[in-house]
């Protein structure tokens, strides 16, 4: 390790609240690639599925760091020196095959891609079977995929040729397209995580669905009939998908969204609490949580009684303005807003 | 120090105690708050996928108000943090966009510049009040309050706003958890969904994703936790008893609005911060409150 009086001391002119913890948690690359000097060793606890017999063990191994070491340099040092039994996956070691992800630190990440810590755990991908040590199976987003039928139909003949067609009509289509299949945000789903609590596809299998399905070409019924299988509403947002892309896809605002715009289009239903949501905005200037859940959910959202008394005794919802639908201060703001010009 | 406060739907509703809450400890650091009466709701995460020409007005309507005060934004809930932001980046950098909502905004008089600095209640404490004018500020050190941080996601996710590699890596309520005398925790959910944003078509999947964290908190130590944002506050809060339900175990874990753990740091008393008006009891919290005779008046 470098000593600390090596590393020139990074200065931050003013404080970014926003970063804060970056410098003192190394959250950069340049701040990574300091820390360690060759000959250094690593420490890489990897959870290997046969050695003990039928559970999983972590077992630990120490690396000598060599300059500019990515994580996939530590995995093939270890299956030539330590371990030749330690099964991982890798074929481009250049971020284009999608093929060498795995968990490091708690975090997806690409071995291939990835700069060495001083310490790390490296577990498999979740949310996938394990088939050994760091190997998953990918079998269920392959068949996921799949029965998305993620291609283009063309029923009409087409307009004229060359068709007219913008960079701006194409850019959420082929931002999905830098996809490399390498399911590091399917693993980084929590939705997914809940397994079949939902049926809601993930991330991979909807920026799979969103290279075809947000190319204007496509014919709106086929690209209906996809999304109708995909439980996009059950997207939580949280962001943890575009968080760990190796491609940098904007997944959530690039991809999820715009397939949320497509479903509210062509399946409406689908997007029922949205509609339901912008009504509200539309009439009463602010959201009534109360009117949301009552006509999302309809007779059902009075179904825990008890909950509702104990959020009443608190002052927690208020039901003469929920059911009065009293305006707020906002109202004719938000009306003018959203029912002019801007409806879609 | 002056800003232009947008509370948001939740503060003005089910989590009215935190716009109070907001108010008072701004009037004890010296923040005078300008709150926007006429701004709409920026349309939580429905509005942007379904109509983001209504999503883009509302937003920059909103920065639009605070230009026309001549101050910066200060917003107290993570989702309507990110809206506004997302809506400021669009505006600035796509200049036909820029030009159809500020012709919408026209018939109010309203203009958008692009000018306004949009900041959270959180960055507020740190950037302008700062750590050692807060620290002066502390009459009372909640010294032994051992705190699980609940950051959610849209104050430290996407890294095209917060340029985290990894977003666990943010220690801004640690931070300021500490200038308060608190003793914040390390546990799994810092940084972990709530799941709110479907929680009004199913409620499970916040349920599901949220008590595993609570736990962690409690197995972790934590006497409470703190969060920055109204949404997570409803689910970790209001849903905690089908959480208990869910995983079979008691948690009873109160869940602070951020401006309430700093009030009570301040010298502020429970009931004047409305800790009583949440749905888990706070009623462990009363021993770390400022002596009635020692608190300032």
């Amino acid at each position: 390790m470098l000593p600390p009086g090596d590393a020139p001391a990074p200065v931050l002119a003013s404080i970014d609240a926003r970063r804060l913890g970056q410098l003192e948690q190394h959250d950069t690359l340049a701040a990574r690639n300091s820390r360690l000097r060759p000959g250094d060793l690593l420490t890489l606890k990897v959870r290997r599925s046969e050695v003990a017999a039928g559970s999983d063990i972590y077992q630990e191994f120490e690396v000598p760091y060599q300059k500019w070491m990515r994580l996939l340099d530590a995995l093939n040092w270890i299956a030539e020196n330590a371990a030749p039994d330690l099964a991982f996956r890798w074929f481009c070691g250049s971020k284009m095959c999608g093929t060498c992800a795995v968990r490091m630190n708690g975090r997806e990440v690409l071995a291939c891609w990835e700069a060495v810590e001083p310490n790390m755990v490296i577990e498999p991908l979740r949310n996938l079977p394990v088939i050994r040590d760091l190997i998953v199976d990918r079998t269920r987003y392959e068949e996921r995929v799949a029965s998305l039928e993620p291609w283009i139909e063309r029923p009409k003949p087409y307009a004229e040729f060359p068709e007219p067609l913008t960079h701006k009509q194409m850019k959420n289509a082929s931002q999905a397209l830098d996809c490399i299949s390498c399911m590091c945000c399917y693993s980084a789903c929590p939705v997914i995580g809940l397994g079949n609590l939902t049926d809601f596809a993930g991330p991979a299998p909807l920026v799979q669905l969103g290279q075809t399905a947000l190319d204007p070409r496509n014919d709106p019924g086929k690209v209906r009939r996809s999304i109708e299988l995909t439980g996009i509403f059950n997207c939580v947002s949280c962001y943890k998908c575009e968080e760990v892309c190796p491609a940098h896809i904007p997944i959530v605002s690039g991809v999820i969204e715009p397939l949320k715009a497509k479903a509210a289009q062509l399946a409406p239903e689908m997007a029922r609490h949205s509609f339901a949501l912008r009504d509200i905005v539309a009439r009463r200037g602010r959201l009534d949580p109360g009117e949301l859940v009552l006509r999302v959910q309809g007779l059902q959202g009075l179904r825990n009684l008890r909950r509702i008394w104990r959020l009443l005794a608190r002052g927690k919802i208020n039901p003469f303005k929920t059911l009065l639908g009293i305006k707020t201060s906002a109202a004719g703001a938000a009306g003018r807003l959203l029912n002019g010009a801007g409806k879609s | 120090m002056k800003f232009a406060y947008y509370p948001g739907c939740s503060a003005r509703s089910t989590c009215a105690e935190l716009n109070e809450a907001t108010h008072l400890v701004a009037k004890r650091l010296g923040l005078d708050l300008v709150q926007l009466e006429s701004a709409t709701c920026t349309g939580a995460r429905e509005l942007r996928a379904i109509d983001p020409a209504g999503f883009y007005a509302l937003n920059v309507r909103i920065l639009a108000l605070a230009e026309s005060h001549g101050l910066p934004l200060m917003t107290i809930c993570n989702t309507c943090t990110l809206n506004v932001l997302d809506a400021h980046a669009a505006f600035v950098s796509d200049p036909e966009l820029a030009k159809s909502v500020n012709a919408r905004l026209a018939g109010e008089n309203l203009h958008y510049s692009g000018r306004t600095r949009i900041s959270h209640f959180l960055w507020v404490l740190h950037e302008e009040i700062g750590e050692q004018r807060l620290s002066q500020q502390v009459v009372n050190p909640l010294a032994g309050l051992s705190v699980a941080a609940f950051y959610g996601c849209h104050i430290t996710r996407p890294p095209a706003h917060y340029g985290f590699v990894d977003s666990r890596n943010n220690r801004a309520l640690e931070r300021l958890a500490e200038i308060l005398g608190c003793q914040p925790i390390e546990y799994s959910g810092r940084t972990e969904c709530c799941g709110f944003h479907t929680a009004a078509h199913d409620e499970r999947i916040a349920i599901k994703l949220t008590g595993k964290q609570v736990l962690a908190a409690k197995t972790g130590g934590a006497t409470t936790m703190v969060t920055p944002c109204p949404l997570c506050h409803t689910v970790l809060d209001s849903f905690q008893a089908e959480m208990e339900k869910d995983i079979k175990q008691k948690l009873q874990m109160p869940v602070l609005h951020l401006p309430q753990l700093v009030g009570l740091a301040l010298g502020l008393s429970p009931e004047q911060l409305k800790i009583d008006r949440h749905m888990v009891p706070a009623g462990v919290l009363d021993r770390y409150a400022a002596a009635a005779s020692n608190a300032p008046k």
